[in-house]
């Protein structure tokens, strides 16, 4: 490709078009199949939709394919097609799905001030069983009790924290994929967590996962939480922070 | 709860997200070795990330396989 120089008249097309298209076809299958679970299981995230999440994954995979010549060889591809998703998801669907009570989530004074208070799910839970087993109450939640907290979150945060806990992706893979500083992943993914934590205990809770706590007990445990509270109260609390 | 408790606790979300500096992972590291409540803390948020990817994850119907392979031209 470099003997011709056809300067600014060049196709800015694909610098793989040496590949033979079935070839450049069988190495995107190759490499970029093998990842369809993990972009299927954000596009649920996104969309909340099976079908929906379908043809999600569909477009995002033919958008990639289509650019797979600007993916660089060596850098982590996961990473890149969920970039691809993310923007497929962004840029066509999230559009027609209009969901503007979701779009100032994370702005300073935007909704989320009120309950973006410190949350500690462990104080909260450690208050309310009397056995050392903090974890295991949340194993009892089902499947789709823990998918509907994190779709509880605001989309900016709850991308971030799937992104992370469900992807294990890097802070700076993760600004990569949605397009923001470092800065702000970080601090998406801690309040996305504290209300994640919050969410995951108002579902244990309305369960009767966690039961009321002997207040003597409660006040124990409570020694490092900043707001003790009762089972009675405990709804306007998560409301108000 | 003390300070030094405090101060780890503000580390450990980085810490457990292997994105701290590796002189705050010592710090982050010694505390923990000495004191288990920081240590409960610790295994709890670990737990919660854990949960999350379990129950968060879903494999592809098989046909969406063949449907991305149609078209992909």
């Amino acid at each position: 490709m470099s003997e011709r120089q056809e300067g600014a008249t060049a196709p800015s097309g694909p610098v793989r078009r040496e590949l033979a298209d079935h070839e450049r076809r069988a190495a995107f299958e190759e490499e970029a199949l093998p990842h369809l679970d993990s972009l299927y299981s954000a596009a649920l995230r996104y969309t909340r939709d099976r079908t929906e999440a379908e043809d999600l994954v569909q477009d995002a995979f033919a958008r990639a394919y289509a650019s797979y010549h600007q993916y660089e060889p060596g850098t982590n591809l996961r990473a890149w097609l969920h970039r691809v998703l993310h923007t497929t998801y962004i840029s066509q669907w999230r559009k027609a799905q209009r969901r503007p009570q979701e779009v100032a989530a994370d702005q300073p004074s935007g909704d989320g001030e009120a309950d973006d208070g410190e949350f500690s799910l462990f104080d909260r839970v450690a208050a309310s069983t009397s056995r050392p087993a903090e974890a295991e109450v949340l194993e009892h939640l089902t499947d789709q009790e823990v998918q509907e907290a994190l779709h509880s979150l605001p989309e900016s945060f709850r991308t971030a924290v799937y992104l992370a806990d469900v992807e294990g992706f890097r802070y700076a893979e993760i600004a990569e994929i949605m397009g923001t500083p470092v800065g702000t992943v970080m601090s998406r993914l801690h309040r996305g967590r504290q209300r994640l934590q919050r969410a995951l205990w108002e579902y244990a809770r309305r369960r009767g996962l966690l039961a009321e706590a002997p207040p003597d007990e409660a006040d124990d445990a409570h020694a490092g939480a900043p707001t003790p509270d009762r089972a009675g109260t405990a709804q306007e609390q998560v409301r108000h922070g | 709860m003390d300070d030094p408790c405090d101060e780890v606790l503000v580390e450990i979300e980085r810490y457990l997200d292997g994105e701290c500096t590796a002189e705050a992972a010592a710090v982050v590291r010694a505390h923990l070795e000495d004191c288990s409540p920081c240590v409960d803390r610790a295994d709890f948020q670990r737990h919660v990330r854990a949960l999350l990817a379990k129950r968060c994850q879903e494999p592809a119907p098989a046909h969406l396989v063949a449907r991305v392979r149609e078209r992909l031209q």
